[in-house]
């Protein structure tokens, strides 16, 4: 029997120790925001917060987040009470099809919660993790740069770029 | 060599509905006269006035979307234009996704199916009709309730306004359904749009933004087992042997057994599925395909080619005296090979039957083939078949096959349980089907004062249509046997082999410029490979050739691409406009030392794209820097949506233009993954620019025009910073 943390609850799973992470989530609680795209660890759809770190789920072994605070999208925030990347996402109509998206938003949480002002070249590295088939990766940094601390330079920088 | 002439504008005009890629339209209504229910529960007290709307007595407005959302923002821009009419914010409508009916059809097909960039255009008038119609039945509602002429009554954003009195439209809905409408009411003019033409949200953002939007693969149906497919690596094998022994004692797997697609294993969960399927042992039976490699395509294709022996498509004027009298004439091939969709969302599908009854949730593009195809399978009446769509993660033309439904309905029916049938991405991958690879060779001669005179364009390749005919053709007529199945599709093959070129085959080789002699021929080179359309279809590939083609002919002329392109286009007004906008935009670029820009134009679903890749070349790598997007689609209902259409076109593009590449080896595709399937990731996406120019006619296509002209301009501009030439894809450096 597994114990962790899942969004603020205390858990518990008899699955076997090898089933990943993503799956227990998904399969026993019922919390289908965090999406399988690759099962690899390649895409990124999969991504979660493990003590705060963002981790790719579809490889990860429950057994090696014994104990550990799991958080998902679902976590993060609802519709009616939206995270700030959340509302940005919606404010600059990033999704496209958004099966991603779940992933793309906890991989840019756990960037802002780490560094809440990345340069741009930290946002694309931090990001880097995440596969958009749709091509969403302009409006998701734009929406990323929104919610940073450094907006304002970023609003000042698209200006004198004119555009993008 | 059969010859079919058909002049250049009827091709145009008869393939519009193939640049969707549908051989045939047909109807899939059922041949009783009286009309299925509809597929939807509807609300008690509530007023269901057609088939997308219902209105509840909370004064909801509920907005049944006809068409798949894959990403593309259809149900945004549906539900702007009936929530114009109808005067709803359409940010305020409950949007559902529809069952199958035959009111859900999609006028440009005949049929219920989303490709083809048609929705906006085919619903454009249809839905804004139904909205206005429904408000006027309101108002008429309204007017005898409160006992005011209907004149003296505005609507706003689901009320009606009677003076200083502000009633919901819930309040009329009684006296509504009791009225019926004798002409159709008045559609706004375009003066006084409210939600067309604006950046409305997208209605479905924050679903997709809080993990609470379904997709197939979200689907939970109590007592589920899970289902996975080991799958032959060589298309279309089936198993000879199968030793499951090992797999069968492992944890939670309740069957395993053989499908028409190979051996199938059920468990409590997809997990134990997927590693128990890792350890069933199958020997497939040997297969003529063992023999092709990707050089083995390319050398039959080249072969054809050199033979010249092909179905003549459009042609015109004297091809051989237009060459001999050219100045300059020239000749190229370019390659373009065999590609995955690889949709975000693996393919997947849950079926129940029961008794006589089915029910299926999957998000598909393709509606109309579900109940025939689970009908054939179960062995009961279409009608009882149920089809509920979800969202869609990511279509560009996979989810419009439909072999995984297949596959989870026969398996559902030999266990006798609820089934959630889950590709891997591997599955995806490997199995297809696939954008075909393609050979094409084009030779052209141009004269002295610079004007395109001949135009000789042959392509060597399998074609996309049967293939995906041969999928659907169970659900037209699932009465027919299997034998009959094969028998038309094979008929279909051997009719585009011989007779007339698939249309969707060779979109876009030739169309754009205005060259008074042209033969188009193709060739039909098919290694039995699963085929379909991939977004962009034919044009995915011919852009390329036609586009980097110009740019050689340009220089060869010693003009710039862009005048070249302007004098070329003079009877193809909308594009020789995007090329003069687009070109004046390069004309003032600035761009820093080592950077080089690349143009590329192309007309496809109605649409027309100038596109300018900023390119730099460092150390044998391409990085594409920045990408501007002129268009012209008509009128934009929503130029945001418009502007993320053309942003995910080119990155689509992009990814194929830089790595997109299926290789086979002894018949079997060597690439798995994302990792030697690459996809572009953020830190190698451009910065890109959309300039939507309205040229005022109704809406023209917008999910799939963004993608063909970014491989043409990127490789122009690497030809610039580099002086090679590159005509296969991905494009690599020597």
């Amino acid at each position: 029997m597994i114990q962790f943390m899942l969004n603020g609850q205390s858990v518990q799973t008899d699955a076997d120790v090898n089933t990943p992470l993503l799956w227990v989530v998904r399969d026993q609680f019922k919390l289908k925001g965090s999406k399988f795209g690759c099962g690899a660890g390649l895409c990124g759809a999969c991504t979660m917060h493990v003590n705060g770190a963002a981790l790719k789920t579809c490889v990860t072994p429950i057994a090696a987040v014994a104990n550990k605070s799991i958080t998902t999208i679902e976590g993060l925030g609802t519709p009616e009470d939206l995270h700030p990347l959340q509302a940005a996402w919606h404010e600059h109509a990033v999704p496209q099809c958004g099966y991603c998206q779940s992933g793309q938003i906890m991989a840019a949480a756990a960037l802002l919660d780490a560094n809440p002002s990345p340069t741009a070249d930290e946002i694309d590295a931090a990001m880097a993790g995440n596969i958009c088939r749709c091509g969403c990766y302009p409006r998701i940094k734009r929406a990323i740069r929104s919610v940073s601390e450094n907006a304002l330079a970023y609003d000042a920088m698209t200006q004198t770029e004119g555009g993008s | 060599m059969n010859s079919v002439n058909v002049s250049r504008r009827r091709f145009l005009q008869s393939s519009a509905v193939a640049g969707g890629g549908m051989v045939v339209g047909f109807m899939l209504n059922s041949c009783s006269g009286s009309p299925a229910p509809l597929p939807f529960t509807k609300t008690e007290g509530g007023w269901t006035p057609n088939a997308f709307l219902q209105v509840l007595p909370d004064n909801t407005v509920r907005f049944y979307t006809a068409r798949a959302e894959m990403g593309q923002g259809v149900t945004t821009g549906l539900s702007t234009l009936i929530g114009e009419e109808l005067d709803v914010n359409p940010l305020d409508m409950d949007i559902r996704l529809a069952g199958v009916h035959e009111e859900y059809v999609n006028p440009a097909f005949g049929m219920q199916g989303t490709g083809g960039s048609s929705s906006i255009r085919a619903h454009y008038m249809q839905l804004r009709q139904v909205g206005a119609n429904t408000r006027a039945l309101i108002l008429e509602a309204a007017s005898r309730d409160l006992g005011v002429p209907a004149s003296s009554l505005i609507t706003h954003n689901g009320f009606v306004l009677n003076g200083e009195s502000r009633h919901p439209y819930a309040d009329f809905i009684a006296t509504a359904q009791t009225l019926s409408i004798e002409t159709d009411a008045p559609l706004k003019p375009a003066s006084e749009f409210k939600y067309i033409g604006q950046d409305t949200l997208r209605v479905d953002a924050i679903a997709k933004a809080t993990g609470t939007a379904q997709f197939g693969i979200d689907v939970d149906v109590p007592g589920m087992h899970y289902a996975v497919v080991v799958r032959p690596p060589v298309s279309r094998a089936k198993a000879q042997s199968v030793n499951f022994a090992s797999a069968m004692s492992m944890p939670g797997v309740t069957e395993i057994f053989e499908i028409s697609t190979g051996v199938s294993v059920v468990a409590e969960s997809f997990w134990q599925a997927k590693q128990a399927a890792a350890k069933i042992d199958v020997q497939w039976e040997s297969m003529p395909l063992e023999a092709v490699s990707t050089e083995t395509l390319r050398r039959d294709y080249a072969a054809a080619l050199d033979a010249g022996d092909g179905v003549e498509g459009p042609s015109e004027g004297d091809i051989s005296a237009a060459m001999q009298s050219a100045s300059i004439t020239h000749q190229a091939d370019y390659w373009a090979p065999l590609l995955s969709h690889s949709p975000m969302e693996p393919m997947n599908a849950v079926v129940r039957i029961e008794g006589d009854e089915a029910d299926v949730w999957t998000g598909i593009q393709f509606p109309t083939a579900v109940p025939g195809l689970v009908s054939s399978v179960a062995n009961i009446p279409a009608e009882n078949v149920r089809f509920h769509q979800t969202y869609l993660g990511g279509g560009f033309g996979r989810r419009g096959t439909l072999s995984h439904v297949v596959e989870a309905a026969q398996i559902a029916k030999a266990t006798g349980k609820t089934i959630q049938l889950v590709w891997t991405r591997e599955d995806d991958v490997r199995n297809g089907p696939f954008r075909p690879a393609s050979l094409m060779r084009i030779k052209a001669g141009v004269d002295d004062a610079g004007n395109l005179t001949a135009w000789d364009a042959s392509r060597a390749g399998g074609n996309i249509s049967p293939d995906t005919f041969r999928g659907l053709l169970p659900a037209l007529f699932p009465r027919i046997g299997e034998g009959v199945v094969e028998g038309v599709a094979n008929l279909s093959e051997w009719y585009f082999e011989k007779f007339v070129a698939d249309e969707s085959s060779i979109e876009g080789l030739f169309e754009d410029y205005d060259q008074p002699n042209t033969r188009v021929t193709h060739m039909t080179v098919d290694h039995e490979l699963p085929l379909t359309f991939w977004r962009s279809v034919g044009h995915s590939y011919t852009a390329f050739a036609k586009e980097s083609m110009i740019d050689e002919l340009a220089q060869a002329a010693g003009m710039d691409e862009v005048s070249f392109r302007l004098q070329n286009t003079q009877h193809s007004p909308r594009l020789h406009n995007v090329i003069q906008v687009a070109g004046e935009r390069m004309a003032n670029m600035s761009v820093p030392a080592g950077h080089h820009l690349g143009f590329a134009a192309h007309h496809s679903f109605r649409t027309d794209v100038a596109e300018i890749a900023e390119v730099s070349v460092a150390k044998g790598k391409i990085r594409v820097h920045k990408v501007t997007c002129v268009l012209d689609c008509g009128q934009a209902v929503n130029p945001d949506i418009v502007r993320s259409q053309m942003e995910g076109g080119v990155i689509y593009g992009l990814t194929a233009a830089l790595y997109g590449g299926l290789n086979l080896e002894d018949g079997a595709i060597k690439e798995s993954n994302f990792h030697d399937y690459p996809m572009l990731r953020m830190n190698e996406s451009p910065d890109i620019e959309v300039v939507v120019i309205d040229s005022g006619t109704k809406p023209t296509g917008v999910g799939e025009p963004g993608l063909p002209p970014i491989a043409p301009a990127v490789a122009n501009a690497v030809y610039k910073a580099t002086g090679q030439r590159l005509r296969s894809l991905p494009l690599q450096l020597a």
